[in-house]
């Protein structure tokens, strides 16, 4: 039961909470993160519901178990689907924020979202992602009165973290399946494979889809090390916020932007440089401080 | 040599420089339409190393973010090469054009066109300074990575000169000199 707005009883009870992630390591689609909850008097039963480590099962039987803890009153959850435009937006950054980071402030989130909908948690089993001793002092913090267990392995350990995994595959298979393009571009087929590099099938996917401009559908995480390799080949792209740093690491003191004029499309056959700047040389400050320069040709 | 754009009209309008021509006529074998890329010109915070067409309108995908700045300019966002980024679009102020054009290719008498929506027009090899009109724009829209569109950018500011311009160039009458 998935943002009821009635609250159950027995979620004012102590309730314990499991977090797992699904489609972290592909390349493709979104990354999931689930969560599982129900009170710590049902921990018993809900052992007994059989949940083995999502990946082991087949996704039939994960759809199967998905509906049954669905209709479940005494269960609980909830999901954070992570798009493929955001982790690359955010990887990307200027400042970057890593995978882990926005894994934990993922985790965070489902913590908040279940406390915010009255529900009395107490404890909280999650997979470890990164250091285990340093994300469950960073838990701790940000959520004192929850016992939190980081563990490897955790949905192998505690059954509401394999329930917790079951939540976030099958949602993430399910947004895979249902995934629209934002290209209009012809030719484009949803033959992905498991979405991981390595994976013969989604190599496939990839070279097909390759853009020498645009890289990539939108589906792709470009932060990915297998899209750097692809780009080798394709059209280079050399961004301003990746060459804006003095030596020292300062922000160039004239601001972020500089007019390119190559991107406007003045590119001289006879220029050394393909990258003009605008340097406004020679002419008055009004016109240097918005990098406005008399061309004499182009 | 001074580069400025008025209303160009249908006249045949030629701007002769020191090194070579621009014509903003459109050249009679073209379709009779001139193409208008009003929304469909683009700045990026990046330098893309190719000059060639590209699908552009089937991969780039602007969309309005609901927000505004000041002067009620709609910010919008698209991804690039999977950063995120955000722009405004820029009316062009009364009285100019824009003009995307391309080098004329001297051994086919005419320039390459674009299929129409490309980024940059495709530039020949061409030694000869000889441009023509390929399509012409309204508004060009400036984009940020990382960082909300503000007036303080660079790209928004050298609309100022268009005032500046505007100012320098108005007729002045006998009372302005007077006093």
């Amino acid at each position: 039961m998935e943002a009821e707005s009635a609250l159950p009883k027995w979620a004012s009870e102590p309730c314990i909470m499991g977090i797992d992630e699904a489609g972290r390591g592909p390349v493709l689609g979104p990354m999931v993160y689930g969560c599982l909850y129900c009170a710590v008097s049902f921990q018993n039963t809900l052992a007994s519901l059989s949940f083995a480590d999502s990946k082991t099962l087949k996704e039939e039987k994960r759809e199967e178990l998905f509906e049954s803890l669905k209709v479940n009153e005494s269960i609980g959850w909830s999901v954070d689907v992570i798009d493929p435009r955001e982790l690359s937006a955010k990887m990307l950054k200027k400042t970057k924020i890593n995978l882990n980071e926005i894994s934990h402030e993922s985790a965070m989130g489902l913590v908040t979202r279940v406390l915010d909908m009255g529900v009395l948690l107490t404890q909280v089993y999650v997979d470890t992602v990164g250091d285990a001793d340093k994300y469950c002092t960073k838990l701790s913090e940000r959520f004192p009165s929850i016992k939190f267990v980081v563990a490897k392995k955790a949905d192998s350990l505690y059954p509401v973290v394999s329930g917790a995994s079951i939540v976030a595959k099958v949602t993430r298979d399910r947004a895979l399946r249902n995934w629209t393009f934002d290209e209009s571009a012809e030719n484009m087929h949803r033959n992905f494979g498991s979405g991981y590099p390595g994976d013969p099938e989604t190599k496939a996917w990839l070279e097909h889809h390759k853009h020498s401009i645009f890289g990539f559908p939108t589906l792709v995480r470009f932060s990915w090390g297998t899209c750097t390799t692809y780009f080798k080949s394709g059209t280079d792209v050399v961004w301003e916020a990746d060459s804006d740093l003095d030596e020292d690491g300062s922000v160039n003191k004239n601001g972020k932007r500089q007019l390119k004029l190559s991107s406007l499309g003045f590119t001289g056959g006879k220029k050394n440089s393909e990258e003009i700047e605008s340097s406004g040389k020679g002419r008055c400050k009004f016109f240097q401080t918005r990098k406005l320069e008399q061309l004499t040709q182009f | 040599m001074e580069m400025e754009l008025r209303n160009g009209g249908r006249t045949a309008t030629t701007i002769t420089g020191s090194n070579g021509t621009i014509n903003l006529c459109p050249p009679s074998h073209q379709q009779t339409k001139t193409v208008d890329l009003t929304d469909h010109v683009h700045q990026l915070p990046c330098c893309i190393k190719s000059n060639a067409p590209s699908d552009v309108s089937h991969y780039f995908k602007p969309k309005s973010s609901g927000l505004e700045i000041d002067g009620g300019l709609v910010v919008q966002e698209a991804y690039f090469r999977g950063r995120n980024l955000q722009g405004v679009t820029i009316p062009l102020p009364q009285g100019y054009s824009g003009f995307i054009l391309g080098k004329k290719n001297s051994s086919k008498g005419e320039a390459k066109k674009t299929n129409g929506r490309g980024k940059a027009p495709e530039i020949s090899n061409s030694s000869e300074n000889s441009w023509e009109m390929l399509a012409k724009c309204r508004n060009l829209t400036f984009w940020n990575h990382d960082s909300l569109p503000s007036h303080d950018d660079a790209s928004l500011r050298l609309f100022h000169c268009f005032a500046v311009a505007k100012a320098l160039h108005e007729p002045v009458n006998a009372e302005d000199l007077a006093s």
